[in-house]
Protein backbone atom coordinates (compact mmCIF):
# COMPACT_ATOMS: atom_id res chain seq x y z
CA UNK A 1 0.00 0.00 0.00
CA UNK A 2 2.84 2.44 0.51
CA UNK A 3 4.55 1.49 -2.17
CA UNK A 4 1.35 2.34 -4.32
CA UNK A 5 0.63 5.62 -2.19
CA UNK A 6 4.66 6.50 -3.08
CA UNK A 7 4.47 5.67 -7.15
CA UNK A 8 0.91 7.67 -6.88
CA UNK A 9 2.73 10.98 -5.41
CA UNK A 10 5.71 10.71 -7.06
CA UNK A 11 7.38 9.84 -3.50
CA UNK A 12 11.48 9.99 -3.51
CA UNK A 13 11.86 5.82 -2.83
CA UNK A 14 15.11 6.19 -2.19
CA UNK A 15 17.53 5.08 0.87
CA UNK A 16 17.17 8.27 3.61
CA UNK A 17 20.82 8.98 3.74
CA UNK A 18 20.72 12.52 4.47
CA UNK A 19 20.97 12.86 8.79
CA UNK A 20 19.63 16.56 10.55
CA UNK A 21 21.65 16.54 14.27
CA UNK A 22 19.88 18.91 16.50
CA UNK A 23 21.23 20.10 19.89
CA UNK A 24 18.36 20.27 22.16
CA UNK A 25 18.19 23.54 23.35
CA UNK A 26 21.79 24.28 23.27
CA UNK A 27 22.61 27.34 25.03
CA UNK A 28 19.99 26.08 28.01
CA UNK A 29 21.41 22.52 28.02
CA UNK A 30 25.15 23.52 27.80
CA UNK A 31 24.58 25.46 31.29
CA UNK A 32 22.82 22.53 32.42
CA UNK A 33 25.34 20.38 31.63
CA UNK A 34 28.30 23.02 32.77
CA UNK A 35 25.92 23.24 36.77
CA UNK A 36 24.61 20.13 37.75
CA UNK A 37 22.57 22.09 40.25
CA UNK A 38 20.63 23.40 37.41
CA UNK A 39 19.42 20.71 36.00
CA UNK A 40 15.55 19.80 35.90
CA UNK A 41 15.07 23.40 36.51
CA UNK A 42 13.18 26.09 34.70
CA UNK A 43 16.13 28.23 33.33
CA UNK A 44 17.77 29.86 30.42
CA UNK A 45 20.27 32.49 29.35
CA UNK A 46 20.19 36.15 27.97
CA UNK A 47 22.53 37.80 26.39
CA UNK A 48 23.28 40.59 28.92
CA UNK A 49 21.30 40.59 32.49
CA UNK A 50 18.89 43.37 32.91
CA UNK A 51 15.41 43.77 34.53
CA UNK A 52 13.91 43.76 31.13
CA UNK A 53 16.40 41.28 29.08
CA UNK A 54 15.06 38.26 27.26
CA UNK A 55 15.35 35.17 27.40
CA UNK A 56 17.16 33.32 24.15
CA UNK A 57 17.41 29.70 25.25
CA UNK A 58 15.09 28.18 27.41
CA UNK A 59 15.45 24.50 29.37
CA UNK A 60 13.07 21.91 28.33
CA UNK A 61 11.34 22.47 31.79
CA UNK A 62 11.00 26.22 31.45
CA UNK A 63 9.44 25.37 27.86
CA UNK A 64 6.69 23.47 29.43
CA UNK A 65 5.82 26.02 31.67
CA UNK A 66 5.40 28.29 28.38
CA UNK A 67 8.50 30.09 28.74
CA UNK A 68 10.17 30.23 25.31
CA UNK A 69 12.72 32.16 23.35
CA UNK A 70 12.01 36.04 23.82
CA UNK A 71 10.19 35.59 26.60
CA UNK A 72 11.14 38.81 29.09
CA UNK A 73 12.36 38.16 32.52
CA UNK A 74 9.82 39.84 33.87
CA UNK A 75 7.25 37.51 32.14
CA UNK A 76 9.15 34.32 33.05
CA UNK A 77 9.29 35.51 36.65
CA UNK A 78 5.61 36.08 36.81
CA UNK A 79 4.83 32.54 35.30
CA UNK A 80 7.62 31.04 37.24
CA UNK A 81 9.32 32.85 40.79
CA UNK A 82 11.88 30.51 40.67
CA UNK A 83 13.21 30.60 37.04
CA UNK A 84 16.80 30.95 36.73
CA UNK A 85 18.86 33.08 34.59
CA UNK A 86 22.32 32.96 33.50
CA UNK A 87 24.31 35.59 31.12
CA UNK A 88 25.70 33.92 28.10
CA UNK A 89 29.14 32.29 28.14
CA UNK A 90 30.15 32.31 24.30
CA UNK A 91 33.64 29.99 24.37
CA UNK A 92 31.21 27.46 26.50
CA UNK A 93 29.25 27.13 23.47
CA UNK A 94 31.81 27.57 20.96
CA UNK A 95 33.18 24.26 22.73
CA UNK A 96 29.99 22.54 22.62
CA UNK A 97 29.74 23.51 18.70
CA UNK A 98 33.30 23.02 18.19
CA UNK A 99 33.27 18.86 19.47
CA UNK A 100 29.71 18.99 17.46
CA UNK A 101 31.13 19.84 14.13
CA UNK A 102 33.93 17.19 15.08
CA UNK A 103 31.96 14.52 15.88
CA UNK A 104 30.13 15.27 12.84
CA UNK A 105 32.95 15.33 10.05
CA UNK A 106 34.07 11.90 11.23
CA UNK A 107 30.79 10.41 9.01
CA UNK A 108 31.34 12.30 6.29
CA UNK A 109 33.04 15.12 3.79
CA UNK A 110 29.72 16.79 3.10
CA UNK A 111 28.78 17.94 6.49
CA UNK A 112 27.03 21.46 6.89
CA UNK A 113 26.33 23.48 10.19
CA UNK A 114 23.15 25.16 9.12
CA UNK A 115 23.51 27.12 13.06
CA UNK A 116 25.00 27.25 15.99
CA UNK A 117 22.92 24.39 17.56
CA UNK A 118 22.10 21.88 14.44
CA UNK A 119 24.28 20.20 11.34
CA UNK A 120 23.58 17.93 8.38
CA UNK A 121 25.25 15.01 7.29
CA UNK A 122 25.17 14.20 4.01
CA UNK A 123 25.55 10.56 3.31
CA UNK A 124 25.71 10.29 -0.36
CA UNK A 125 28.86 9.14 -1.93
CA UNK A 126 29.68 8.63 1.87
CA UNK A 127 28.32 4.86 2.37
CA UNK A 128 31.70 3.28 2.89
CA UNK A 129 32.01 5.19 6.57
CA UNK A 130 28.91 3.54 6.99
CA UNK A 131 30.31 -0.06 7.24
CA UNK A 132 27.26 -2.14 6.76
CA UNK A 133 25.36 -0.50 9.69
CA UNK A 134 21.78 1.61 9.48
CA UNK A 135 21.99 5.88 10.02
CA UNK A 136 19.75 4.55 12.65
CA UNK A 137 22.60 2.91 14.32
CA UNK A 138 25.19 5.87 13.49
CA UNK A 139 22.38 7.82 14.80
CA UNK A 140 22.74 6.05 18.11
CA UNK A 141 26.14 5.94 17.81
CA UNK A 142 25.91 9.83 17.57
CA UNK A 143 24.61 10.24 20.35
CA UNK A 144 26.60 8.38 22.86
CA UNK A 145 29.72 10.51 21.27
CA UNK A 146 28.18 13.54 21.94
CA UNK A 147 27.52 12.12 26.01
CA UNK A 148 30.65 11.12 25.56
CA UNK A 149 32.59 14.34 23.93
CA UNK A 150 30.21 16.93 25.71
CA UNK A 151 28.59 15.75 28.61
CA UNK A 152 26.03 13.23 29.95
CA UNK A 153 23.08 15.40 30.47
CA UNK A 154 23.60 16.49 26.40
CA UNK A 155 20.80 14.98 24.36
CA UNK A 156 20.18 15.79 20.94
CA UNK A 157 17.21 14.90 18.40
CA UNK A 158 18.55 12.84 14.86
CA UNK A 159 16.38 13.00 11.80
CA UNK A 160 17.23 10.64 9.06
CA UNK A 161 15.19 11.18 5.25
CA UNK A 162 16.06 11.55 1.67
CA UNK A 163 16.30 15.20 2.22
CA UNK A 164 17.07 17.88 4.33
CA UNK A 165 13.29 18.97 4.78
CA UNK A 166 12.55 16.09 5.65
CA UNK A 167 15.27 15.44 7.70
CA UNK A 168 14.59 18.58 9.72
CA UNK A 169 11.03 17.28 9.91
CA UNK A 170 11.99 14.20 11.56
CA UNK A 171 14.37 15.89 13.87
CA UNK A 172 11.68 17.96 15.37
CA UNK A 173 9.90 14.76 16.37
CA UNK A 174 9.81 13.48 19.78
CA UNK A 175 11.99 16.23 21.47
CA UNK A 176 14.12 16.09 23.90
CA UNK A 177 16.37 13.01 22.86
CA UNK A 178 14.39 11.77 19.75
CA UNK A 179 15.56 9.63 16.79
CA UNK A 180 13.30 9.38 13.57
CA UNK A 181 13.35 8.28 10.23
CA UNK A 182 11.22 9.70 7.56
CA UNK A 183 10.62 8.03 4.61
CA UNK A 184 8.41 7.29 1.80
CA UNK A 185 6.97 4.31 3.96
CA UNK A 186 5.52 6.69 6.73
CA UNK A 187 5.70 10.30 5.16
CA UNK A 188 1.97 10.05 4.66
CA UNK A 189 1.60 9.10 8.12
CA UNK A 190 4.22 12.36 9.66
CA UNK A 191 2.40 14.71 7.49
CA UNK A 192 -1.33 13.49 8.83
CA UNK A 193 0.11 14.21 11.98
CA UNK A 194 1.38 17.84 11.55
CA UNK A 195 -0.26 21.48 11.28
CA UNK A 196 0.73 23.31 8.18
CA UNK A 197 2.76 26.03 10.36
CA UNK A 198 4.75 22.65 11.92
CA UNK A 199 6.49 22.35 8.57
CA UNK A 200 9.68 24.30 8.29
CA UNK A 201 9.48 27.39 5.68
CA UNK A 202 6.20 27.98 6.49
CA UNK A 203 5.40 30.78 8.68
CA UNK A 204 2.14 32.63 9.30
CA UNK A 205 2.03 34.41 5.94
CA UNK A 206 2.77 31.37 3.96
CA UNK A 207 0.18 29.53 5.79
CA UNK A 208 -2.38 32.34 5.49
CA UNK A 209 -1.58 32.11 1.22
CA UNK A 210 -2.46 28.64 1.32
CA UNK A 211 -5.12 28.45 3.32
CA UNK A 212 -6.49 31.33 0.80
CA UNK A 213 -6.27 28.00 -1.55
CA UNK A 214 -7.82 25.60 0.55
CA UNK A 215 -4.86 24.32 2.01
CA UNK A 216 -5.48 23.35 5.39
CA UNK A 217 -3.05 20.53 5.91
CA UNK A 218 0.37 19.43 5.15
CA UNK A 219 -1.68 16.54 3.48
CA UNK A 220 -3.77 19.39 1.56
CA UNK A 221 -0.44 20.96 0.62
CA UNK A 222 0.92 17.36 -0.53
CA UNK A 223 -1.73 16.78 -2.41
CA UNK A 224 -1.87 20.53 -4.15
CA UNK A 225 -1.03 20.18 -7.93
CA UNK A 226 2.53 21.52 -9.08
CA UNK A 227 1.11 24.74 -11.23
CA UNK A 228 -1.33 25.21 -8.46
CA UNK A 229 1.92 26.03 -6.64
CA UNK A 230 4.37 27.06 -8.83
CA UNK A 231 1.78 29.53 -10.87
CA UNK A 232 -0.68 31.03 -7.99
CA UNK A 233 0.45 30.38 -4.82
CA UNK A 234 4.07 31.07 -4.52
CA UNK A 235 4.19 32.75 -8.15
CA UNK A 236 7.70 31.61 -8.76
CA UNK A 237 10.04 28.82 -8.96
CA UNK A 238 9.68 28.35 -5.28
CA UNK A 239 6.51 26.28 -6.24
CA UNK A 240 8.33 23.52 -8.13
CA UNK A 241 10.57 23.90 -5.25
CA UNK A 242 7.76 23.06 -2.45
CA UNK A 243 6.41 20.16 -4.71
CA UNK A 244 9.95 18.70 -4.91
CA UNK A 245 10.23 18.93 -1.26
CA UNK A 246 7.11 17.55 0.13
CA UNK A 247 8.17 14.76 -1.87
CA UNK A 248 11.56 13.32 -0.29
CA UNK A 249 13.22 15.38 -3.31
CA UNK A 250 16.19 17.53 -2.50
CA UNK A 251 15.45 21.29 -2.72
CA UNK A 252 18.00 22.27 -0.61
CA UNK A 253 21.37 21.81 -1.21
CA UNK A 254 22.97 24.74 -1.92
CA UNK A 255 25.14 27.11 -0.25
CA UNK A 256 23.48 30.69 0.56
CA UNK A 257 24.88 33.67 -1.56
CA UNK A 258 26.59 36.05 1.31
CA UNK A 259 24.71 39.04 0.76
CA UNK A 260 25.96 41.33 3.94
CA UNK A 261 28.02 41.49 6.82
CA UNK A 262 27.27 43.48 9.60
CA UNK A 263 27.04 44.03 13.46
CA UNK A 264 24.75 45.93 15.31
CA UNK A 265 24.50 46.92 18.89
CA UNK A 266 22.04 47.73 21.52
CA UNK A 267 23.48 51.00 23.54
CA UNK A 268 24.00 50.44 27.23
CA UNK A 269 22.62 53.64 28.21
CA UNK A 270 21.21 55.17 25.15
CA UNK A 271 23.56 58.28 24.42
CA UNK A 272 24.07 61.38 21.82
CA UNK A 273 27.15 62.08 23.28
CA UNK A 274 29.26 62.26 20.04
CA UNK A 275 32.73 61.03 21.22
CA UNK A 276 31.44 58.02 23.48
CA UNK A 277 28.95 56.85 19.81
CA UNK A 278 31.73 57.56 17.72
CA UNK A 279 34.12 55.15 19.76
CA UNK A 280 31.66 52.19 20.17
CA UNK A 281 30.68 52.30 16.15
CA UNK A 282 34.09 52.32 15.30
CA UNK A 283 34.84 49.46 17.26
CA UNK A 284 31.85 47.54 15.19
CA UNK A 285 32.95 48.90 12.17
CA UNK A 286 36.47 47.08 13.11
CA UNK A 287 34.67 43.60 14.14
CA UNK A 288 33.02 43.78 11.11
CA UNK A 289 36.56 44.03 8.91
CA UNK A 290 37.40 40.90 10.90
CA UNK A 291 34.39 39.46 9.83
CA UNK A 292 34.41 40.59 6.04
CA UNK A 293 37.69 39.33 6.07
CA UNK A 294 37.57 36.25 7.17
CA UNK A 295 34.93 35.44 4.74
CA UNK A 296 37.78 36.67 1.88
CA UNK A 297 35.36 39.46 0.50
CA UNK A 298 35.53 42.68 -0.29
CA UNK A 299 32.75 45.43 -0.20
CA UNK A 300 31.48 47.87 -2.38
CA UNK A 301 28.62 49.60 -0.10
CA UNK A 302 28.04 50.68 3.47
CA UNK A 303 24.94 51.22 5.44
CA UNK A 304 24.88 52.93 8.53
CA UNK A 305 22.04 52.96 10.76
CA UNK A 306 20.14 54.07 13.99
CA UNK A 307 17.49 53.34 15.94
CA UNK A 308 16.40 56.82 18.49
CA UNK A 309 14.53 56.77 22.13
CA UNK A 310 12.20 59.65 21.23
CA UNK A 311 10.64 57.14 18.15
CA UNK A 312 11.91 56.79 14.75
CA UNK A 313 15.76 56.40 13.25
CA UNK A 314 18.05 57.09 11.25
CA UNK A 315 19.51 55.24 8.01
CA UNK A 316 22.07 56.19 5.54
CA UNK A 317 24.04 54.05 2.96
CA UNK A 318 26.68 54.71 0.51
CA UNK A 319 27.80 52.68 -2.64
CA UNK A 320 30.99 53.03 -3.98
CA UNK A 321 32.37 52.10 -7.72
CA UNK A 322 35.69 49.97 -5.71
CA UNK A 323 35.92 47.51 -3.44
CA UNK A 324 37.17 48.55 -0.01
CA UNK A 325 38.33 45.63 3.07
CA UNK A 326 40.60 47.43 5.29
CA UNK A 327 39.76 48.75 9.07
CA UNK A 328 41.00 52.32 7.67
CA UNK A 329 38.57 52.26 4.53
CA UNK A 330 35.50 50.45 6.35
CA UNK A 331 35.62 53.32 9.37
CA UNK A 332 36.59 56.41 6.61
CA UNK A 333 33.47 55.37 4.77
CA UNK A 334 31.18 54.74 8.14
CA UNK A 335 32.10 57.48 9.84
CA UNK A 336 31.02 59.88 6.92
CA UNK A 337 27.79 58.43 7.08
CA UNK A 338 27.63 59.25 11.08
CA UNK A 339 28.20 62.26 10.53
CA UNK A 340 24.69 63.12 8.89
CA UNK A 341 22.65 61.55 11.37
CA UNK A 342 20.77 64.03 13.89
CA UNK A 343 22.93 64.82 16.66
CA UNK A 344 20.46 65.83 19.42
CA UNK A 345 18.59 62.48 19.40
CA UNK A 346 19.46 59.81 21.72
CA UNK A 347 20.82 56.40 20.18
CA UNK A 348 19.03 53.24 21.28
CA UNK A 349 20.41 51.17 19.01
CA UNK A 350 22.82 51.14 16.27
CA UNK A 351 24.70 48.98 13.80
CA UNK A 352 26.28 49.40 10.35
CA UNK A 353 26.77 46.68 7.33
CA UNK A 354 28.45 46.39 4.13
CA UNK A 355 26.85 44.81 1.13
CA UNK A 356 27.44 44.02 -2.46
CA UNK A 357 30.25 41.74 -1.29
CA UNK A 358 32.76 40.03 -3.96
CA UNK A 359 35.47 37.71 -3.76
CA UNK A 360 38.64 39.42 -2.03
CA UNK A 361 41.24 40.46 -4.63
CA UNK A 362 44.03 41.00 -1.93
CA UNK A 363 46.48 38.61 -3.50
CA UNK A 364 46.89 41.64 -6.35
CA UNK A 365 49.01 44.25 -5.77
CA UNK A 366 47.98 47.77 -5.69
CA UNK A 367 50.37 50.14 -7.74
CA UNK A 368 49.46 52.91 -5.22
CA UNK A 369 51.92 53.14 -2.05
CA UNK A 370 48.85 54.08 0.17
CA UNK A 371 46.90 50.63 -0.14
CA UNK A 372 49.66 49.19 -0.45
CA UNK A 373 50.55 50.40 3.15
CA UNK A 374 46.91 50.09 4.73
CA UNK A 375 47.05 46.35 3.07
CA UNK A 376 49.98 45.64 4.88
CA UNK A 377 48.76 47.25 8.63
CA UNK A 378 45.62 45.78 8.21
CA UNK A 379 47.49 42.31 7.46
CA UNK A 380 49.73 42.47 10.11
CA UNK A 381 47.03 43.45 12.91
CA UNK A 382 45.16 40.21 11.83
CA UNK A 383 48.19 38.02 12.12
CA UNK A 384 48.98 39.69 15.46
CA UNK A 385 45.23 39.05 16.83
CA UNK A 386 44.99 36.00 15.21
CA UNK A 387 48.27 34.98 16.99
CA UNK A 388 47.57 36.48 20.51
CA UNK A 389 43.89 37.06 20.49
CA UNK A 390 40.67 39.14 19.65
CA UNK A 391 41.46 42.78 20.23
CA UNK A 392 45.29 42.63 21.23
CA UNK A 393 45.89 45.55 18.89
CA UNK A 394 43.25 48.42 17.97
CA UNK A 395 42.69 51.06 16.64
CA UNK A 396 43.40 53.99 19.87
CA UNK A 397 39.95 55.14 18.47
CA UNK A 398 37.80 51.97 19.72
CA UNK A 399 38.98 51.70 22.75
CA UNK A 400 35.83 53.32 24.74
CA UNK A 401 33.75 50.87 22.30
CA UNK A 402 35.99 47.85 22.98
CA UNK A 403 35.29 47.72 26.57
CA UNK A 404 31.78 48.69 26.44
CA UNK A 405 30.60 46.59 23.16
CA UNK A 406 30.06 43.15 24.38
CA UNK A 407 30.13 40.16 21.80
CA UNK A 408 27.11 38.67 21.53
CA UNK A 409 25.85 35.44 20.86
CA UNK A 410 24.10 35.61 17.39
CA UNK A 411 20.65 34.07 16.87
CA UNK A 412 21.07 31.27 13.54
CA UNK A 413 24.47 32.06 11.77
CA UNK A 414 27.78 29.70 11.98
CA UNK A 415 29.91 32.77 11.41
CA UNK A 416 30.57 34.26 14.40
CA UNK A 417 31.87 30.27 16.02
CA UNK A 418 33.45 30.03 12.71
CA UNK A 419 35.59 32.73 12.93
CA UNK A 420 36.19 31.54 16.76
CA UNK A 421 37.24 28.12 15.14
CA UNK A 422 39.86 29.67 12.59
CA UNK A 423 40.91 31.26 16.04
CA UNK A 424 41.82 28.05 18.12
CA UNK B 1 18.70 38.41 40.61
CA UNK B 2 21.24 36.13 38.42
CA UNK B 3 22.47 32.85 40.67
CA UNK B 4 25.90 33.04 40.00
CA UNK B 5 28.11 34.66 42.98
CA UNK B 6 31.22 35.88 41.62
CA UNK B 7 34.60 34.93 44.18
CA UNK B 8 37.37 35.51 42.14
CA UNK B 9 40.38 34.30 44.79
CA UNK B 10 42.97 31.85 44.32
CA UNK B 11 42.82 28.90 45.20
CA UNK B 12 44.63 25.86 46.53
CA UNK B 13 43.56 22.43 44.35
CA UNK B 14 44.34 18.78 44.05
CA UNK B 15 44.08 18.15 40.32
CA UNK B 16 43.97 14.24 38.52
CA UNK B 17 45.37 13.61 35.63
CA UNK B 18 44.81 10.22 34.07
CA UNK B 19 46.54 8.55 31.34
CA UNK B 20 43.30 7.34 29.26
CA UNK B 21 40.20 8.59 28.51
CA UNK B 22 38.28 11.09 26.14
CA UNK B 23 39.60 14.90 26.38
CA UNK B 24 37.41 16.12 28.64
CA UNK B 25 38.22 13.90 31.51
CA UNK B 26 42.22 13.16 31.21
CA UNK B 27 42.49 16.02 33.90
CA UNK B 28 40.13 17.83 36.15
CA UNK B 29 40.21 19.40 39.94
CA UNK B 30 39.40 16.77 42.68
CA UNK B 31 39.38 18.81 45.66
CA UNK B 32 40.22 22.59 46.55
CA UNK B 33 40.85 24.24 49.94
CA UNK B 34 38.63 27.46 50.14
CA UNK B 35 37.98 29.63 52.68
CA UNK B 36 39.60 27.15 55.22
CA UNK B 37 37.59 24.55 54.04
CA UNK B 38 37.97 21.36 51.95
CA UNK B 39 35.64 20.86 49.41
CA UNK B 40 35.32 17.45 47.51
CA UNK B 41 34.12 17.51 43.71
CA UNK B 42 32.18 14.38 42.85
CA UNK B 43 30.91 15.45 39.10
CA UNK B 44 32.81 17.82 36.41
CA UNK B 45 30.38 19.62 34.48
CA UNK B 46 31.69 20.95 31.62
CA UNK B 47 35.94 21.84 30.87
CA UNK B 48 36.47 24.06 28.34
CA UNK B 49 39.40 26.27 26.68
CA UNK B 50 39.26 30.05 26.49
CA UNK B 51 42.01 31.84 24.91
CA UNK B 52 43.12 35.14 26.60
CA UNK B 53 45.62 36.56 24.01
CA UNK B 54 48.43 34.19 24.39
CA UNK B 55 47.76 32.95 27.61
CA UNK B 56 45.68 29.43 27.05
CA UNK B 57 43.11 29.30 30.21
CA UNK B 58 40.77 25.71 30.76
CA UNK B 59 37.93 26.36 32.40
CA UNK B 60 36.45 23.76 34.60
CA UNK B 61 32.72 23.68 35.91
CA UNK B 62 32.78 21.34 38.81
CA UNK B 63 30.43 20.11 41.84
CA UNK B 64 30.42 19.29 45.20
CA UNK B 65 26.84 17.36 45.12
CA UNK B 66 25.47 20.52 46.63
CA UNK B 67 27.41 23.65 44.73
CA UNK B 68 29.00 23.99 41.22
CA UNK B 69 31.88 25.70 41.20
CA UNK B 70 33.51 27.89 38.40
CA UNK B 71 37.28 27.39 38.65
CA UNK B 72 40.09 28.46 35.78
CA UNK B 73 43.33 27.23 35.79
CA UNK B 74 45.75 29.49 33.77
CA UNK B 75 48.19 27.08 31.87
CA UNK B 76 51.00 29.25 31.53
CA UNK B 77 51.15 30.91 35.42
CA UNK B 78 49.89 27.32 36.47
CA UNK B 79 47.36 29.42 38.95
CA UNK B 80 44.20 28.12 39.87
CA UNK B 81 41.24 30.74 40.58
CA UNK B 82 37.92 30.37 41.76
CA UNK B 83 35.95 32.70 39.76
CA UNK B 84 32.14 32.07 40.62
CA UNK B 85 30.03 29.81 42.04
CA UNK B 86 25.79 28.92 41.97
CA UNK B 87 24.45 27.79 45.52
CA UNK B 88 22.25 24.42 44.90
CA UNK B 89 18.64 25.64 45.01
CA UNK B 90 19.15 29.41 45.34
CA UNK B 91 16.87 31.14 42.55
CA UNK B 92 16.48 33.97 41.00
Amino acid sequence: MPNLLARNLGLNKENPLVMWIDLNSAFAMAEQQAHPSLRGKPMGVTNRWSKECCVIAASYEAKALGIKVGTRRGEAMAICPDFIILETDPPKYHNVYKKLFKILQDYSPKVQMKSIDEGIIDFHNATATLKGRSLQEIGQEIKQRVKQDIGGYTTVNIGIAPNRFLAKTAAGLNKPDGLNTIDHTNLIDVYKSLELEDLTGIAKAYGSRLRAYNIYTPMDFLNARESLLKKQIFKSINGYHWYRRLRGHEADDYETKLGMVGRQWVVKNPSNDDAWLRSCLHFLAETTGMKLRFRNVEARGVCVWMDFVMGGGFYDKKTYKTTFYTNQDIWLRVARLFENRPKHMKVRTMGLYLYNLSPSTRSQQSLFEDAKKADFLTKAMDEINDFYGSFTVYSADTMTGAKTVRQKIPFGGTEYFNLLLKRQ
Amino acid sequence: MEPTIIIDERVDVVALFKNKGGISTLAFPAKMRWNGREIIFDQLGMRHPTAKGKRMIHVFDVSDGVNDYRLEFDAEGLTWTLVAMIEGGKRA
